[in-house]
């Protein structure tokens, strides 16, 4: 099955012009919501869910790549239970084309979701881009782009804040942990996980939603793509809740000098970027 | 030995914080108690303190026109008193009245010449010349966008609107909370933070005080009730209170959404508060650019009456609870964007949720009790911030009146309001009154 991918991809990006930009995202839950945990692996799901906030670069990435060429088509995909459609519909207000939904009745381990997008992906049609946010928030599990390039036997570049793209390959910037940038080439089609810093996703609004409403959102079940169970899975056994600790914290002196200290400890400690 | 009171006013908002400072102005020696840390952290910190003055009763409307004067000069209101947190301050937008099937308008208009309100009619070119970002066709009736008619094409304009130049917010509820604070201490007022009240005390005949969780008793021949959002549960703790209201109140849980404005739009410096019953949304310009949006309770819109206690613990559960909904979200900002197209909806929910005392007609409750000494200044139903400084002073009279033998049940006070120099029948507030018809029974009171 993954050889037979392959087979469909190479040959693809070297003769069409026409882009498919595929952009994986998540529902997951707001992180400004309170989080119970019910069962000793299960979330209080009654809570807002939405597109995963760092896919949200991953699809202005994809809408302002189309804005320069007329031939693409932005197809977000989903992973993930009924509710999951609501992600799909935000991506399509911010501007892609249609969607894809693999409907499950659980939420899958990244082996399994990689599989499922992988199967959706090819069955759809022949991805030149396949764009995702560098995580999820609500597991942190840096995983499914790598797995799912792996699954493709394409490559893969993460963390990237600047995307260039040439006739067959694209020419990204990667951040580094020391704060260094890497700039790799990748022949297309590759998997691109999105930093932060890559762009700032557009707020949609009532018209885009309106108009968001008519676009095709194609639901499939896992159980229909037929995908390879993997020989083992990740299995949640507990969730636990962070404990948030206060600790308050006295700043004295004079205005001015309170205020100077006030502006280290936010850039220092708490790492809020001030410029 | 109790420590000893003129009077102990429990809940130190925005409307328990005047009534101290009135009191105190009259030689009141005052005890206000809150549970909280600080003034005006209860429901006031999440008012949006809109101060307009279309309401559907005349005297709800003379009320509001007073308030506006306390807000305009808030610093010789204050008595020139410092905070060292600094003044809260007016912020005199102006605010439009959307003339709609969603609002008695007409009655409001008629209100306003009976008060000698300051207002201007607009056309909806004149609308479109003040605000070019809004869209003034009509889209009533109010829908909830999971009705899927809620997206149908407009086919109507609106017919203009009802201007008032003055009106518009405070920057900061909470902060003028303190302020009055400040002024009332300037007067002798004690406060006193982080104490709860669980019981309120009697002779037999009268009040005669109130005791803390932790035990601790404070005398007073005068109780206030001002505790918001908690306010029936105060009444239930005072003998014979609660069954001798004919108004009760309860709380009633409102989301406030923070949105966007459209790109390029400084809606911050050059909008106006909006008050749009077409569309079911009031709104006025928050910091960081953004569109605050009430809900102006549409029969769309599902009310949800909660505990206090379980609603300020975040216990309640989804919609009951102190957490923005999903759903309404969805419907305050796609609401407001029909009117406001170019707005920008995050995929994100911003906002705030609090309680609104909500009295069974939305108009107040300020009165005295079956409980000779404990009195009520509740049932603020969302929309009494901007009476605040005025409530203060018609209790402290009301207070002052009674004490020194006024019936005002039999015969209720006259209150003169001076600055517009009008006089209400303070009876208007009667706990004992009918359920008043003539109220819009929504935060438009
Ligand atoms: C979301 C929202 C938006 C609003 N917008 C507007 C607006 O735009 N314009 C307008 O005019 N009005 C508005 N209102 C209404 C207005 O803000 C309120 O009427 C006003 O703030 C109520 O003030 P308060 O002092 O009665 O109540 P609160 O501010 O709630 O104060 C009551 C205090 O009592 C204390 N308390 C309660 N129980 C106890 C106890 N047992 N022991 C000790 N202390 C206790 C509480 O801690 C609290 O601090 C709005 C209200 C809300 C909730």
């Amino acid at each position: 099955m993954f050889d037979a991918a392959l087979f469909y991809l190479r040959p693809h990006v070297i003769i069409t012009d026409p882009m498919n930009i595929y952009v994986c995202v998540k529902h997951v839950p707001d992180s400004a919501a309170t989080i119970r945990i019910v069962e000793p692996n299960q979330i209080d799901e009654n809570i807002t869910f939405l597109l995963n906030p760092y896919d949200e670069n991953a699809v202005e990435a994809a809408v302002q790549l189309k804005a320069d060429s007329d031939d693409t088509d932005v197809i977000a995909v989903t992973v993930g239970k009924p509710a999951a459609i609501d992600t799909l519909k935000s991506a399509l207000a911010m501007g892609a084309d249609r969607g894809i939904h693999v409907v499950t009745g659980y939420w899958p381990d990244s082996i399994v979701t990689a599989r499922a997008l992988q199967a959706a992906i090819i069955k759809d049609g022949l991805p030149d881009l396949i764009l995702t946010g560098k995580a999820a928030i609500d597991s942190d599990g840096y995983q499914t782009q790598f797995r799912l390039a792996a699954a493709l036997d394409i490559p893969v570049a993460t963390h990237v804040g600047s995307i260039a793209r040439n006739d067959n390959s694209v020419t990204v910037t990667c951040g580094l942990e020391a704060g260094g940038e890497q700039v790799i080439r990748m022949r297309m089609p590759c998997v691109i996980g999105t930093a932060k810093t890559l762009n700032t996703p557009r707020y949609p609004t009532l018209p885009d939603i309106i108009k968001a409403r008519k676009k095709e959102i194609r639901e499939v079940s896992i159980d229909h793509l037929a995908i390879e169970p993997p020989d083992s899975r990740m299995e949640i056994i507990a969730l636990k809740s962070a404990v948030q600790k206060r600790r308050k914290q006295m700043i004295a002196g004079s205005i001015e000098e309170s205020v100077t200290e006030l502006i280290r400890r936010l850039k220092g400690e708490a790492r809020i970027p001030l410029s | 030995m109790n420590k000893k009171y003129d009077a102990i006013i429990i809940g130190a908002g925005v409307i328990g914080c005047p009534i101290s400072y009135e009191l105190a102005k009259n030689g009141y020696k005052t005890l206000t108690v809150d549970k909280l840390a600080d003034a005006g952290m209860g429901s006031t910190a999440a008012s949006c303190a809109i101060v307009r003055a279309h309401y559907s009763t005349v005297d709800g409307v003379a009320m509001a026109y007073e308030g506006f004067k306390y807000w305009l000069d808030w610093e010789n209101y204050l008595g020139n008193v410092k905070d060292e947190k600094g003044l809260a301050r007016f912020m005199n937008t102006g605010s439009i009245l959307l003339k709609s099937q969603g609002h008695d308008w007409r009655k409001v208009k008629s209100n306003y010449d009976v008060v000698g309100v300051d207002y201007e009619e607009w056309s909806v070119e004149r609308i479109k010349e003040a605000v070019p970002v809004y869209d003034l066709h009509e889209f009533w009736p109010v829908r909830r966008p999971e009705d899927p008619k809620f997206f149908d094409p407009p086919t109507r304009m609106l017919e203009g609107a009802i201007f008032c130049p003055e009106g518009g917010y405070m920057s900061d509820p909470a902060l003028s909370a303190h302020n009055i604070m400040r002024a009332a201490e300037a007067h002798g007022s004690e406060f006193l933070f982080n104490v709860e009240v669980v019981a309120v005390r009697d002779d037999g005949n009268r009040v005669t005080g109130i005791t803390l969780k932790d035990g601790t008793q404070f005398d007073a021949p005068v109780v206030v009730n001002v505790a918001g959002p908690h306010s029936y549960k105060i009444n239930q703790m005072a003998k014979g209170v609660w069954d001798g209201c004919n108004i009760k109140t309860k709380a009633l849980r409102h989301e406030v959404m923070h949105v966007p404005s459209p790109e390029g739009y400084n809606y911050l410096e050059d909008g106006y508060h909006t008050s749009d019953g077409d569309v079911g949304c009031y709104y006025r310009p928050e910091v960081g650019n953004m569109f605050l949006i009430g809900s102006e309770d549409p029969k769309c819109d599902p009310q949800e009456w909660v505990d206090p206690d379980e609603f300020y613990a975040g216990k309640g559960g989804q919609g009951r609870d102190n957490q923005l909904t999903e759903a309404q979200y969805k419907a305050q900002s796609y609401r407001c964007a029909r009117r406001v197209p170019d707005m920008q909806i995050p995929n994100q929910p911003r906002g705030v949720v609090d309680l609104y005392d909500c009295s069974d007609d939305w108009i107040p409750i300020y009165d005295k009790t079956d409980l000779p000494g404990f009195y009520l200044a509740i049932g603020s139903s969302g929309n009494q911030y901007k009476n605040a400084p005025v409530a203060g002073v018609l209790m402290a009279e009301l207070i002052d009146k009674c004490e020194k033998g006024l019936d005002h049940d039999k015969e209720p006070l006259q209150f003169k309001l001076r600055h517009i120099g009008r006089t209400i029948d303070a009876g208007f507030f009667s706990r004992k009154r009918e359920i008043n018809y003539n109220s819009s029974f929504s935060v438009n009171g």
